[in-house]
C-alpha cells in the first residue's frame, strides 16, 4: 500500500508512525492480531512466499517481520525497509511490515533487530520457508521468540529429515509445529472424515484392500515436490487404520506400497493444467466386501470434490463435498489459528518416516 | 483556608518562593529541572513571586547562567522551539550563586542574594532547596543551610516556609540511610522532607491510584483470588554512556529497584488509602513495603538473578559490553540487570509471587506493570489439552502511556479456534498530548508542600530493609560476569528462575 522505505533500523518505529500519521485522512485502520516472522533464502521463491503473507493479511492483519537472507557468500549487508500493507479482504485493515534483508555474517544481528518490534502480548507465529533440517543458525533464536513454528515441505530436500526434525521439535522441545501441505490438505482430511461417519462406512474403513491417490504432476518454478501432498493422506489413512507398512516399490512413475493384512496402495500422478501443483486430483478405496470409493476433484471446480460410492449390493447417488477454504493461503491462515500441534498430524509424521524409507519425496 | 478557593474546582495556588537548586551546573539541572521549572512557568503554574537560584563550584554571571539554562531549555524541553516572549520576562527571574558547599561564606552571602531577592521579587522568604549533588554532601548543606538560618524550625514562623527537595540515592544500604535520616532529621522535620523519587511523578503512576481505587470493576479482582502474578519490568536500551563511574559505586539495584521499582510495588499492592492526603497514602505504602517477606539463604542465588551485560546488537548496531564502558573497571562485578521473585504476605496478596526485573541494554527501554490473572476455570475452550492465554493488564508507565488488556476472543466463522486479542488505551491517542514531565509535577507539589508523591523515611528505610541482605549477600559471592548479551532480556537464569515456577517473562 506504501512503498517501502528503507531506514536504519532504530527508526523503524518512528517511520512506521511517520507513515501512520500520512495516512492519518484516509479511514486506513492500523490493526494486528499477531506477530508473523517469516524467514526466506533470497531465491525465486520470494515471491511466493509473499503472496501467501498477502493471503494471510487478507484473513488477519499482522505486524510482518519478513527476513530475506542472501546466500551469496560475497556479499555482507543488513538492510531493513518499512511499509504499511493493505488486506484485500477489508481493505481498511493495514497492518506493518518490516523487512530485514542480510547477507552474510549480517544474520547475527537479525534476532536483535526483531526483538524490540513484537508486539506485546499477541502471539508470535514463525513461518519458515526453508528446509528445517539443514542447520541454519537463524533458526534456533527465531524459533525462541515463536509460539508456532509453520514450516513448509515444499522446501524439504527429503521428507524423511524433514518429518524427523519436525518431530524432535515437537516431542524434544515441545514447540508447536505445522506444515503448509498439511494445511492444504484439510479439505480432503474432511472428506474423508466425513464420508467415513457410520457404523457401515466405518467398517468398511477396516476392510480396505486397496488404496490409489492420484496427484497433480504439474511441476512450475516453486513447486517440484509433487507427491508430498499424496504423501501426507497415505501416511495419514495408514497411521489412523494402525496398517503396518511392509514393502514398496517404485514402477515407472507409480509407487506402490503393501502393508499387512494384503493391503496395497498406490500413488499416482496426473497432469491438470487448471489445478495447483502436487494437489490431491483423486482417491479410489476398495475394500474386501467389494465397496468402492471414489472421490475426484472437478477441475472446472476445483474447490469441489464429486464423490462416487458403490456398494456390493447398491449404488449410492454421486454428491459434491465442498472441499473447505482450499484456496492457497487460506488453509494456512486456518492452521496458524489452529492452536496446538494437531495429533493427528503428529502420527502422520512417525508414519511418514517409515513409508519414505526410499526417500521418494 | 484561602475563602475563593474552590475545593476540587480552583487550581491550587503556590505560596512565592525561592528554588535554590545546589549543583546548578549538573545534568539534571539542565536536562530536568529548568526545563521543568520553564514548563511550570509557561502553563501559568509558577507563583508570580518567584526566583531560582543556582548554587555551583564554577566561577559564572548571572547572564551566562540564563544563556546556558535556554539553550537546554531549546534542547530538552517538552514543547519546541523556546517561548522568546516568555523567556524574556522568566530569565530575570533567575540567578547565579557560586560557593563551594562547604563554606560558610558562600552561605552568609547566599542568605544575603535572597533576602534581596525577597525584597526585590516579593518572595516572602519562602524557600525551596533542591539538593542535585552527591548525597556525601546532604548532610554537610542541610547543615550549613541550617547554621544560617536558612532552614526554619517548623512552627516557629508560620509566615515563612523552607523545604529540602533530596535526590535519590538516599543512602547506600540500611545502615548509610539510617545514618543520613539521623544526619538530616537534626535540622530537617519530616514534614520539610522531600525525597524525591520522579517515578511518583509520572502520570501513569499517578493513575495507578485513579486506575485502581475510581474503578470498581478492577479493584474487586485486585487480590490473590483472581491475580495469578505480577510482572514489573524496567528495561532500558542504552547502556551506561557518561556514568560509569557512578554506576561502579551503584549498579542496578541501588539505582533502580530500591527506589523506583519499589514504589510501583506498593503501589500496585497498597491497600486503598482513607484519603488521598500525604499520610493516608503514604501509610499504606509503606505497610506493603514491611509486608514483603524477607528473602532468606535460598532465594539468594534461586529467585534473585543479577547480570552484567556482555557486547551485542541494539537496534541491530553492535554495542560494547559493561566492563568495556568508560570509568568501569574491566573486571566489574556490578549487576546491570537484576530479576527477583517478591511475595508480599498480606490477605490480599498471600501467595501472588512478584517479579520484577530491571536491566540496562534490554533490547528496548520500556516499563510496564503487567497483571496476569488466573486462567478461567474448566475446559470448555481448552484445544488439544492447551490452556488459552490468561488475561493480562498492562500498565505502561513509558514510552507510549497507556493501559492494554488482553482478551480472548473468538475468531468469526463456524468453528472456534481462540485468539488473544488487546484493548488498547493510549494517553498519547486519548488526550493528544504529551504529559507533562515527571519533575514539573513534582517541583510543583513542593511548592505547594504536598508531598504525596515523595518517598519518607520509613518507606526508604523498609524498602532499603529488603534489599540490603542482597546486597550483602552478591558481596561475599563473585558472579561470572557477563552473562547476556546486549539487545537480550536478561540472562537465561532468569529465564528460568520464572519457568521454574510455570510462567514466562513477557516480552514487551
Amino acid at each position: 500500500m506504501t512503498t517501502q522505505q528503507i531506514v536504519p533500523p532504530a527508526q523503524i518505529e518512528s517511520e512506521l508512525l511517520r507513515i501512520w500519521d500520512s495516512l492519518d485522512q484516509t479511514r486506513q485502520m492500523r490493526a494486528s492480531l499477531f506477530n508473523l516472522i517469516v524467514f526466506n533464502e533470497l531465491s525465486t521463491r520470494t515471491d511466493y512466499i509473499r503472496n501467501i503473507v498477502q493471503k494471510i493479511i487478507d484473513t488477519f492483519p499482522c505486524r510482518v517481520l519478513f527476513v530475506s537472507h542472501d546466500p551469496d557468500p560475497s556479499k555482507h549487508y543488513l538492510k531493513t525497509a518499512v511499509s504499511v500493507i493493505a488486506s484485500k479482504g477489508t481493505g481498511s485493515n493495514v497492518c506493518d511490515d518490516i523487512d530485514i534483508g542480510v547477507a552474510g555474517s549480517e544474520w547475527e544481528r537479525v534476532p536483535y533487530v526483531i526483538l524490540p518490534h513484537l508486539l506485546p502480548d499477541l502471539p508470535v507465529y514463525l513461518l519458515w520457508a526453508e528446509d528445517p533440517s539443514h542447520t541454519h543458525p537463524l533458526f534456533q533464536p527465531l524459533a525462541k521468540l515463536s509460539t508456532r513454528i509453520i514450516f513448509d515441505s515444499e522446501s524439504a530436500d527429503h521428507l524423511t529429515s524433514f518429518a524427523q526434525t519436525l518431530l524432535n521439535l515437537k516431542e524434544q522441545k515441545g514447540q508447536d509445529i505445522a506444515d503448509l501441505n498439511w494445511a492444504r490438505l484439510e479439505g480432503w482430511r474432511d472428506l474423508l472424515a466425513s464420508t467415513f461417519d457410520s457404523k457401515e462406512r466405518i467398517k468398511d474403513l477396516n476392510e480396505i484392500d486397496e488404496l490409489t491417490i492420484t496427484y497433480n504432476g504439474r511441476e512450475t518454478e516453486f513447486f517440484c515436490h509433487l507427491k508430498i501432498q499424496a504423501m501426507y493422506l497415505l501416511a495419514l489413512v495408514s497411521s489412523r487404520l494402525g496398517w503396518s507398512f511392509q514393502t514398496f516399490e517404485k514402477k515407472k512413475n507409480h509407487f506402490h506400497f503393501s502393508f499387512d493384512q494384503s493391503i496395497r496402495a498406490k500413488i499416482e500422478s496426473s497432469f491438470i493444467q487448471e489445478l495447483p501443483p502436487g494437489s490431491i486430483l483423486s482417491m479410489k478405496i476398495s475394500t474386501k466386501g467389494q465397496s468402492h470409493y471414489h472421490f475426484a476433484i472437478n477441475p472446472q471446480q476445483p474447490h469441489q470434490a464429486t464423490v462416487n460410492i458403490t456398494m456390493h449390493d447398491r449404488c449410492e447417488l454421486p454428491y459434491r463435498f465442498i472441499l473447505r477454504k482450499s484456496l492457497m493461503g487460506q488453509s494456512l491462515v486456518r492452521e496458524i489459528f489452529l492452536k496446538g500441534t494437531s495429533s493427528f498430524f503428529v502420527e502422520t509424521l512417525h508414519q511418514l518416516q517409515i513409508l519414505d524409507r526410499e526417500t521418494i519425496c | 483556608m484561602n475563602p475563593l478557593d474552590e475545593p476540587g474546582r480552583a487550581s491550587r495556588t503556590t505560596d512565592p518562593c525561592v528554588l535554590v537548586i545546589f549543583g546548578a551546573t549538573g545534568d539534571l539541572t539542565g536536562r530536568k529541572l529548568v526545563p521543568a521549572i520553564y514548563q511550570l512557568g509557561r502553563e501559568g503554574l509558577l507563583p508570580s513571586n518567584f526566583a531560582c537560584v543556582g548554587f555551583a563550584r564554577r566561577p559564572k554571571t548571572d547572564e551566562q547562567f540564563r544563556d546556558e539554562l535556554k539553550e537546554d531549555i531549546s534542547t530538552y524541553s517538552r514543547t519546541k522551539p523556546i517561548d522568546e516572549t516568555f523567556w524574556q520576562s522568566f530569565k530575570e527571574q533567575i540567578f547565579y550563586h557560586r560557593s563551594d558547599f562547604d563554606d560558610d561564606k558562600g552561605y552568609q552571602d547566599l542568605a544575603h542574594k535572597l533576602m534581596q531577592i525577597d525584597s526585590r521579587l516579593g518572595t516572602r522568604g519562602n524557600r525551596i532547596f533542591y539538593l542535585s549533588v552527591p548525597p556525601k554532601y546532604f548532610p554537610q548543606i542541610i547543615e550549613k543551610l541550617h547554621k544560617f538560618n536558612l532552614i526554619y524550625k517548623v512552627g516557629a514562623d508560620e509566615e515563612r516556609w523552607s523545604r529540602v527537595i533530596i535526590e535519590k540515592p538516599f543512602g547506600h544500604d540500611l545502615a548509610s540511610s539510617a545514618d543520613l535520616q539521623e544526619d538530616i532529621e537534626k535540622y530537617l522535620h519530616e514534614s520539610q522532607t522531600y525525597r524525591i523519587d520522579h517515578y511518583l511523578g509520572k502520570e501513569t503512576v499517578q493513575n495507578l491510584l485513579v486506575f485502581r481505587f475510581a474503578n470498581s470493576i478492577f479493584e474487586s479482582i485486585w487480590n490473590n483470588k483472581y491475580i495469578d502474578h505480577v510482572q514489573i519490568t524496567v528495561a532500558e536500551e542504552i547502556g551506561i554512556g557518561t556514568r560509569g563511574a557512578f554506576f561502579e559505586e551503584e549498579g542496578i539495584l541501588r539505582d533502580v529497584v530500591q527506589n523506583h521499582m519499589m514504589q510501583l510495588v506498593s503501589l500496585v499492592a497498597m491497600e486503598p488509602p482513607v484519603n488521598l492526603g500525604a499520610t493516608a497514602v503514604r501509610d499504606e505504602k509503606v505497610k506493603v513495603l514491611q509486608s514483603i517477606r524477607p528473602f532468606v539463604q535460598n532465594d539468594f542465588d534461586q529467585h534473585i538473578i543479577r547480570g552484567q551485560y556482555g557486547s551485542g546488537y541494539i537496534n541491530g548496531e553492535s554495542v560494547i559490553g559493561y566492563q568495556q564502558e568508560a570509568n568501569v573497571n574491566p573486571n566489574s562485578t556490578i549487576e546491570t540487570y537484576v530479576a527477583m521473585r517478591l511475595f508480599i504476605d498480606n490477605w490480599r496478596w498471600a501467595s501472588v509471587p512478584f517479579y520484577l526485573r530491571a536491566g540496562k541494554r534490554l533490547p528496548k527501554r520500556a516499563t510496564e506493570i503487567a497483571i496476569t490473572f488466573k486462567d478461567a476455570p474448566g475446559f470448555l475452550f481448552n484445544n488439544q489439552g492447551r490452556k488459552i492465554d490468561p488475561n493480562v493488564l498492562a500498565i505502561r508507565i513509558q514510552p507510549n502511556e497507556g493501559i492494554a488488556l488482553k482478551i480472548n476472543c473468538k475468531i468469526p466463522g463456524p468453528s472456534s479456534p481462540i485468539q488473544p486479542v488487546k484493548m488498547d488505551f493510549r494517553y498519547g491517542s486519548y488526550f493528544g498530548q504529551s504529559p507533562p514531565e515527571a519533575y514539573e509535577r513534582l517541583i510543583w507539589d513542593s511548592m505547594l508542600g504536598d508531598n504525596t508523591l515523595f518517598a519518607r523515611s520509613d518507606e526508604v528505610a523498609s524498602s532499603w530493609k529488603i534489599l540490603t541482605p542482597v546486597l550483602e549477600y552478591w558481596a561475599a559471592n563473585r558472579p561470572a560476569f557477563p552473562n547476556y548479551s546486549a539487545g537480550t532480556w536478561g540472562p537465561t537464569e532468569a529465564d528460568r528462575m520464572i519457568a521454574n515456577n510455570g510462567r514466562i517473562w513477557r516480552i514487551l
